[in-house]
């Protein structure tokens, strides 16, 4: 994607700090009396984050590593005295961690949104959103009024896209992590669903899905992020679905049995847990969306899938991380920000075959596994590795493990950061030919984020560098690495 | 959200273009007052095509997709439209209104049946997961004359 914008990071990160530097200092607020420790990660940030440096915790990075590791997550959940309903109903932020000649810098910026402005006016979180029930004062004449952009971010044709799933994608200013507005591929698709898990193959062409009930619009991108093609398509059942996969060739589309047979709001109230019905995946051909396979698997619960692949036989293989239930999405990610834990089956690295023949099966790699990711240069061709993190620990929610699973040897390349820790998805870079890691981290002892480098042949090894931030961001979801030169 | 898609998707189906402007339902009684009505659009953000609106006077029809009393198609002037409804029995009344900006008669809508062109309804009514109900965007026309305004957006 990614070669059209020459990025110099002095020039971003001076000039996101001038234009931050004036709005109200960050500092994490959280009502409620007796709050867990972890509740930090559910914290609010006041204000938009000018750029500070990092200070390093210890270790030293690649010198000839440069870049961003561009993040999204919610990070206001509360105004006034309400609050939002549910983890994924928080206002979007992203976050710029920077590294260069071997020092790192944070800048983090909210996205500006319809929902955000209008919180912001009304002192109140009045809007509905995934788990979150509307409230007095609510204005909704399009999903894009509820849209939190608060998801994930990518990077193409010279801007950030902030990623939601029910909504637009919002166009972020890579240089000061200015909002631009919703993206608008085309006038016709305005508003349209766009899911946080795009695909993008190798060159950097862009697939992704949105949904509405039992149909899918399938959206094909240039790797400069602009509408190459788009078309609907039946999907088998109406199920949630918060990612896709896809080979070099297909299309791969998880149905789970959590699906959408009644009206009610919020949106998480309208979904039925039905295991009778199984889990479905259907297969379709990038080249032709009207070939098209499907495939019976038992019934599983999934937010995260891993880049698929084709063997020469034709058999078609993914890992996902499924839970036994959707109790995490339905219940406990709810009770996250009042601070409550409810215990609810872990997520567990499996790996599905489709076969030529038609039947498909699951192996479990017999271990915990959120967040999955591997290698962009790989994306949709074969592979054997995949980054997690897992280590989910009694009576708190989060991680506290970063791992690479190996499925040729069956062995997890892993390091624990302790129970003091709250572990963000990790991402797989390079420098040079060096495989590496990076990602972020909340310490709950001295109460700030860390940002951590790992050399990718040696998790175990612990972090090359690590650094830590004068402050705490909640826990965010998914983030991108974009090397300098290279929005 | 996903499920304001789809109830937008049933209920955005504004039949107002599509639907040839009635005779008027609303006959004024004899040496009664007959007022007009005028609605006039303000907050027009791009100024080319016309208004498309129709007008109601009874829950079932504004709520259930049935007929309107008068339909009218107001050209836009700068950042506004204005039609009027001659010679009307007072009563209680609400409008559906879209902008058709690129001038094809219909309400431009994604392939998952939401607008993409401005929409509206008399009082500024605005609908919980679809379009405004009857309840919020009725009002009365008394026996004068009278000029309602919705902003359009
Ligand atoms: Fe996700």
């Amino acid at each position: 994607m990614l070669n059209d914008l020459h990025l110099d990071r002095r020039q971003l990160l001076g000039r996101a700090g001038l234009a931050v530097a004036a709005l109200a200092v960050p500092g994490v607020a959280i009502a409620g009396p007796a709050l867990p420790d972890w509740a930090l990660g559910v914290g609010d940030v006041a204000g938009d984050v000018p750029m500070q440096a990092l200070t390093l915790l210890h270790g030293r990075a690649p010198e000839d590593l440069a870049g961003m590791l561009y993040r999204n997550g919610p990070a206001r959940f509360r105004r006034g005295g309400t609050a939002s309903g549910h983890w994924f109903d928080g206002d979007g932020m992203i976050r710029a961690w920077g590294l260069r000649d071997g020092k790192a810098t944070l800048a983090a910026r909210f996205v500006d949104t319809p929902k955000r402005r209008l919180e912001d006016k009304l002192g109140a979180m009045v809007q509905p959103g995934f788990g979150t029930a509307s409230r007095a004062g609510s204005r909704v004449t399009s999903a894009d009024d509820t849209n939190a952009a608060n998801t994930a971010v990518i990077a193409a044709g010279g801007r950030l896209l902030a990623l939601w799933e029910a909504g637009s994608a919002f166009a972020i200013d890579p240089d000061t992590l200015a909002t631009r507005g919703p993206e608008v591929f085309r006038s016709d698709l305005a508003g349209m669903p766009f899911l946080a898990h795009p695909r993008i193959e190798p060159d950097g062409r862009i697939w992704n899905l949105g949904l509405s009930g039992k149909a899918a619009f399938v959206w094909r991108l240039s790797a400069s992020g602009q509408l190459e093609a788009g078309q609907a398509i039946p999907l088998p059942m109406g199920s949630y679905i918060h990612d896709f996969t896809a080979t070099a060739r297909h299309l791969v589309i998880v149905l789970q049995p959590w699906v959408q047979d009644h009206m009610a709001l919020p949106f998480v109230e309208s979904l039925s847990w039905k295991p009778e019905l199984g889990s479905k995946v259907l297969v379709v051909d990038k080249a032709d969306l009207s070939k098209r396979r499907i495939y019976e698997l038992p019934p599983f619960a999934f937010f995260h899938l891993g880049d698929a692949w084709e063997e020469t036989d034709g058999t078609i293989r993914f890992d996902g991380c499924f839970e036994a239930d959707p109790s995490f999405g339905r219940d406990a990610a709810r009770a996250l920000v009042d601070g409550r834990y409810i215990p609810v089956p872990s997520p567990r690295l499996t790996m599905v075959a489709l076969r030529p023949d038609g039947r498909a099966d699951m192996t479990a790699a017999g271990i915990e596994a959120e967040f999955p990711r591997s290698e962009p240069q790989l994306a949709g061709l074969p592979r054997s590795r995949t980054v997690h993190v897992g280590g989910y620990l009694p009576g708190r929610p989060f991680a506290s493990k970063v791992g690479i699973w190996d499925w040729r040897t069956g062995k997890d390349d892993a390091h624990d950061f302790g129970p003091r820790q709250l572990v963000e998805e990790f991402v797989p870079l390079s420098s040079g030919k060096r495989p590496l890691l990076m990602g972020t981290t909340i310490n709950l002892d001295t109460r700030r984020s860390e940002l951590h480098l790992f050399d990718a042949r040696r998790v175990a090894a612990g972090p090359l560098a690590s650094w830590s931030a004068d402050m705490a961001l909640p826990v965010s979801f998914h983030g991108n690495w974009v090397g300098r030169g290279a929005v | 959200m996903k499920i304001i898609a789809a109830t937008a998707a049933a209920l955005f189906g504004l039949a107002l273009a599509g639907s040839a402007p009635p005779a008027f339902a609303a006959e004024p009684v004899a040496a009664a007052a007959t007022p007009s009505l005028t609605v006039r659009f303000a907050g027009i953000e791009t100024p080319t095509g016309a208004v498309l609106l129709s007008l109601y006077a009874s829950e079932a029809a504004f709520d259930a997709g049935g007929q309107p009393v008068a339909s009218r198609m107001a050209p836009v002037k700068g950042d506004t439209a204005e039609a009027v409804f001659p010679g009307l029995a007072p009563g209680r009344y609400a409008v559906k209104a879209f902008h058709d900006i690129d001038g094809d008669g219909k309400m431009g809508t994604t392939p998952f049946g939401m607008p993409t062109e401005p929409y509206a309804f008399s009082n500024d009514a605005i609908g919980e997961a679809g379009p405004a109900k009857w309840a919020g965007a009725s009002f009365d026309l008394g026996a004068a004359d009278t000029v309602h305004t919705i902003k359009i957006r």
